[in-house]
């Protein structure tokens, strides 16, 4: 999508966000009669912190579908919890749809949907009508025009059949499609989706993938999806922001983001029981790379683990690389040479890995 | 809606219902939402309806546990027939000499009932408004309302209509049930006259009954808290006996609570004579604590929500 | 190995189980400090308007209405008994009925049922893990009683109490796991244990004798072990009596313990079976 900057409107926009934790440590049972060393006492003075934000810049234009990709941990929930008024950021502010997130909370409210926290954000005890009806009149919506809606919204999702069952007689998937079924209730401009298919099944997930294109394209709506999924993020996404340790490292549409991993500085191997000091022996082999990474796979259910080479020469030392791990008795299953992805590009950012198990 | 690049006021229109900013100093463009916001008689309606909604819900989920509902509607009278039977035991009948000395009554099964009135609604400032909060954070579901523009009150409010209606079912079948075996001796002129203090005791107790969802939304161990507050009350409130057993320094301590002067003007209506200086005194004391409670209770709430939402951590329970 | 060595090993293993379920429990407890101090505290407080109901009605501390019956005048310490020993039954109604059930919200319900090892030395655990608080609670509010209350406790009646005490939280836990037998199966754990709560409320003689009750009602209290454990325990106490002249009660009790213990194991075999054919294990 192009735009003229002098008439780019931001549905979302950030200003130097900032949230931090206290860390908690709990000492045990009779933790308060041992006596703390000096270290410990220094320490409790001054207590840890996590930076869960670390001065969050973003913006994301009207009806742009924006992924926020990062692992566990990284701040993306935090992220999407600033915005929809749940948490109140340290430092900084934001602006969704026109509204600061500080001063005008229920405007922001009123203009975004929200699918966070999964399949127990609804009532199991209830039908599907009877939740869309009650978040309706939450959203305020006069009641005639809740019904409409809501009977509009189980068609789209296809529950018409279903909606008179309580929700605990439902699967994930439809739970899910529930929740974001109850994010549209109010016909907000702004969407805030928090892991959307985290759970579900490949099929689940494509519908809901399928259902977001959807209300970013036809209805142009504003779409923030945060995901550890790169798949995802690199499908949907028009722009991707990188987030890791509470800092935004990158944000480009996902090609882009893609080609600052050139194709000699990639190479991936798939293989089968590595052993734990792999990467360090790797390392020592082909000294010019950037990152040599093991991604563990679910060997059990056929999937190779992965080892990356980033960076430098990395196209120049594969017999290297190949000949030090027969010499480590590792069956090699497949070689990748220059076919960067999302996630690569997130290891020669950060030096992190986005998942243990390469995603989805 | 447009905003021109040489706008330099914000302007907030309110037009039925529909509200916009348009800030334009930066160029950004708005998409309008139709949800009522502020002092409005729209708003308003929305508000109420959300809170009609709210009970309906705990409706239909309390209705989808049967022995649950069954056995909170016979509580009232489960409550109260222990104080009973043992009130009977002590005097070996149903008229005591020394209950008559202290209140000019000695009839302790109607004594007693009047005071149990109030029990079942002292539970619905404590634990039906206040841990509204915290069964939301057991479902799961205190974000996704949180999140919505009605105002959190209202849903706390939602909840304190439920318990009342729930709570006057059960007091019904507890009058029905101790005028059936033990019979009553009320005045009938004297209810409607009893209803308007107790009215005017339930806008305090809800007042207090926002003032606990407020700490049980920062406490996670609220529920002691609920709990000591509910015994407390309890002590402090001649629900069993008269003002006059307890030490001078609980007599004045109950003065704070809505309790204690509900009962003696609800008891003073139903049972014993009265005189209208001392009821009149009653009526005033009640306003006085239902402001005091409705805006210390709203106070503390908003300083609440405002915590909650900078430490973080309102799904955790 | 051995089938001695495998038998040893087993014994050995068994104990651990109950041991490592009783200190995990203990260790939810005490993580919570300020739940620890109120239940040794508050369920005396409970008790305090009856106190002062049976002052205002009687107008001092004793009534000879009420030694008709109780075989005592004076009301408050039988009230106070009443309080220590109920206590007990809450903690083992809420406490052991219900920690199947919070194992299954925790979601670890699924991995104790499948392990290798006999559910029933889980069981022990909990509910020895829980007659331990119990009677923490209960040892810190009989020190209230005795220096606000007026109850006495002299050195020869205090392992008698002990003996009855322990029949008591027998009877209490074969109650406790017929709850969690059938919270297995109908997921409303809480509702179940409230009910059985409001019996024990009515039937049992905690606030009154058993005799001012009707005839019908006192043939139901004569079924819960709480209301003999009261009898007995207020014999001793109160009356001065020794533990031979309530031999009736423990026999009573001895029975009624019997009885709701092999239920109790029974029914719970039995619908953990159910269960696990059904799947539902895990719903909480």
């Amino acid at each position: 999508m192009a735009y003229s900057k002098e008439n780019e409107v931001f549905s979302i926009q950030t200003f130097n966000l900032t949230k931090r934790f206290t860390k908690k440590k709990h000492k045990g049972i009779f933790g308060f009669l041992r006596r703390e060393r000096k270290k410990e006492r220094q320490k409790s003075k001054h207590p840890e912190v996590t930076v869960a934000l670390d001065h969050v810049d973003i913006k994301i234009r009207s009806g742009e579908l924006f992924g926020l990709l990062g692992p566990n941990g990284a701040g993306k929930t935090t992220l999407v919890k600033c915005l929809s008024t749940i948490l109140i950021p340290d430092k900084g502010t934001a602006v969704v749809n026109g509204f600061d997130i500080r001063k005008q909370t229920s405007m922001v409210r009123a203009s975004l949907g929200l699918v966070i926290g999964g399949e127990r954000t609804l009532y199991w005890k209830l039908t599907a009508r009877d939740n869309l009806m009650y978040f309706a009149s939450l959203y305020k919506m006069p009641r005639k025009q809740a019904r409409e809606r809501v009977e509009e919204l189980l068609e789209t999702m296809k529950l018409s059949d279903r909606a008179d069952e309580r929700l605990e007689d439902y699967s994930t998937g439809m739970r899910q499609k529930i929740a974001i079924a109850r994010a549209l209730l109010h016909d907000p401009p702004v969407l805030l989706l928090d892991e959307p298919t985290l759970g579900l099944d490949p099929t689940f997930s494509r519908q809901i993938r399928t259902q977001i294109k959807e209300l970013s394209e036809k209805h142009g709506k504003t779409i923030l999806v945060a995901t550890h999924y790169m798949d995802e993020a690199d499908q949907l996404c028009n722009r991707v922001a990188i987030i890791n340790d509470g800092k935004v490292v990158a944000v480009d549409n996902p090609n882009k983001l893609k080609s600052m991993v050139k194709e000699t500085e990639l190479v991936e191997i798939a293989c089968y029981s590595p052993p734990q000091d792999i990467e360090k022996h790797l390392k020592s082999l082909c000294p010019d790379v950037d990152i040599v990474t093991l991604i563990h796979g679910d060997e059990s259910k056929g999937n190779p683990s992965k080892i990356k080479i980033i960076g430098g020469n990395a196209e120049e030392c594969v017999s290297t690389v190949i000949d030090g791990l027969r010499r480590k008795n590792v069956r090699i299953s497949s070689l990748n040479i220059g076919v960067p992805t999302l996630e690569d590009v997130f290891i020669k950012l950060t030096g992190a890995k986005l998942t243990e198990g390469g995603g989805q | 809606m447009d905003g021109g690049e040489n706008e330099e006021v914000r302007n907030n229109k309110s037009l039925l219902g529909e509200m916009y900013v348009s800030n334009t100093s930066k160029s950004h463009r708005l998409r309008e939402t139709k949800c009522p916001t502020g002092f409005n008689w729209t708003n308003l309606k929305a508000e109420s309806r959300a809170i009609w909604e709210c009970n309906i819900k705990a409706w239909k989920i309390e209705l989808a546990y049967p022995i649950s509902f069954l056995r909170e509607c016979i509580s009232p009278l489960i409550f109260i027939l222990p104080f009973i039977i043992y009130g009977l035991v002590l005097i070996g009948g149903r008229y005591s000499e020394n209950l008559e000395l202290l209140v000019g009554t000695g009839d302790v099964v109607t004594f007693l009932f009047t005071g149990y009135l109030i029990m079942g609604f002292i539970g619905t400032a404590v634990w039906a408004m206040g841990f509204s909060i915290r069964r939301e954070q057991w479902f799961g579901t205190l974000e996704s309302i949180f999140v919505t523009p009605t105002n959190r009150l209202s849903l706390v409010l939602g909840m304190a209509l439920h318990s009342t209606v729930h709570q006057s079912l059960g007091t019904a079948i507890e009058f029905t049930v101790i005028y059936l075996i033990f019979g009553l001796a009320l005045k009938i002129g004297g209810i409607l006259p009893a209803l308007g203090i107790f009215a005017l005791m339930m806008l305090a107790l809800y007042g207090f009954g926002i003032l606990v969802s407020a700490l049980s939304l920062v406490l996670k161990e609220g529920w002691i808290v609920a709990e000591g507050l509910h015994s407390i009350m309890m002590i402090l409130s001649p629900v069993a006996y008269p003002l006059i057993v307890l030490p001078n320094l609980a007599q004045q301590a109950s003065t704070v609570f809505p309790t204690a002067p509900a009962l003696v003007g609800i008891r003073a209506f139903l049972i014993e004579d009265y005189t209208p200086e001392v009821v009149g005194n009653i009526f005033l004391h009640l306003l006085a604590l239902d402001i005091a409670w409705i805006l210390f209770g709203i106070f503390v709430f908003h300083l609440s929500d405002i915590y909650v939402r900078r430490r973080g951590g309102l799904e955790k329970y | 190995m051995s089938r001695n060595a495998l038998q040893q090993s087993s014994l050995k293993s068994n104990f651990f189980i109950v041991w490592s379920e009783l200190v995990k429990n203990l260790k939810f407890l005490l993580a919570y400090p300020v739940v620890f101090v109120f239940w040794a505290i508050f369920p005396i407080f409970w008790f305090v308007p009856f106190v002062l109901q049976g002052q205002a009605f009687v107008g001092g501390l004793q009534s000879q209405s009420f030694a008709q019956i109780a075989g005592t005048p004076e009301f408050i310490p039988f009230i106070v008994l009443g309080a220590i020993l109920n206590s007990y039954v809450l903690t083992s109604l809420y406490g052991m009925g219900e920690s199947i059930r919070r194992e299954a919200y925790r979601g670890t319900l699924d991995y104790i049922l499948s392990s290798p090892c006999n559910k029933a030395f889980i069981l022990i655990g909990k509910a020895l893990s829980e007659s331990l608080s119990s009677t923490m609670f209960a040892i810190s509010q009989l020190a209230i009683s005795i220096l606000f209350f007026g109850i006495e406790l002299t050195i020869g009646i205090i392992m008698p109490v002990i003996f009855i005490i322990i029949l008591l939280i027998l009877g209490l836990y074969g109650m406790a796991l017929i709850l969690a037998a059938l919270s297995l199966r109908y997921k409303q754990a809480h509702d179940l244990a409230h009910t059985l709560e409001y019996v024990f409320y009515v039937f049992a003689p905690v606030r009154y004798p058993l005799g001012s009750l009707p005839l019908w009602a006192q043939i139901f209290g004569r079924l819960l072990p709480l209301t003999y454990a009261l009898i007995a325990v207020r014999s001793l106490m109160l009356l001065k009596e020794s533990l031979s002249f309530v031999y009736l009660e423990v026999l009573a009790l001895l029975i009624i313990d019997g009885i709701v213990i092999l239920v109790g194991f029974y029914l719970f075999n039995w619908m953990e079976e159910k269960t696990k054919k059904s799947g539902t294990i895990s719903h909480y």
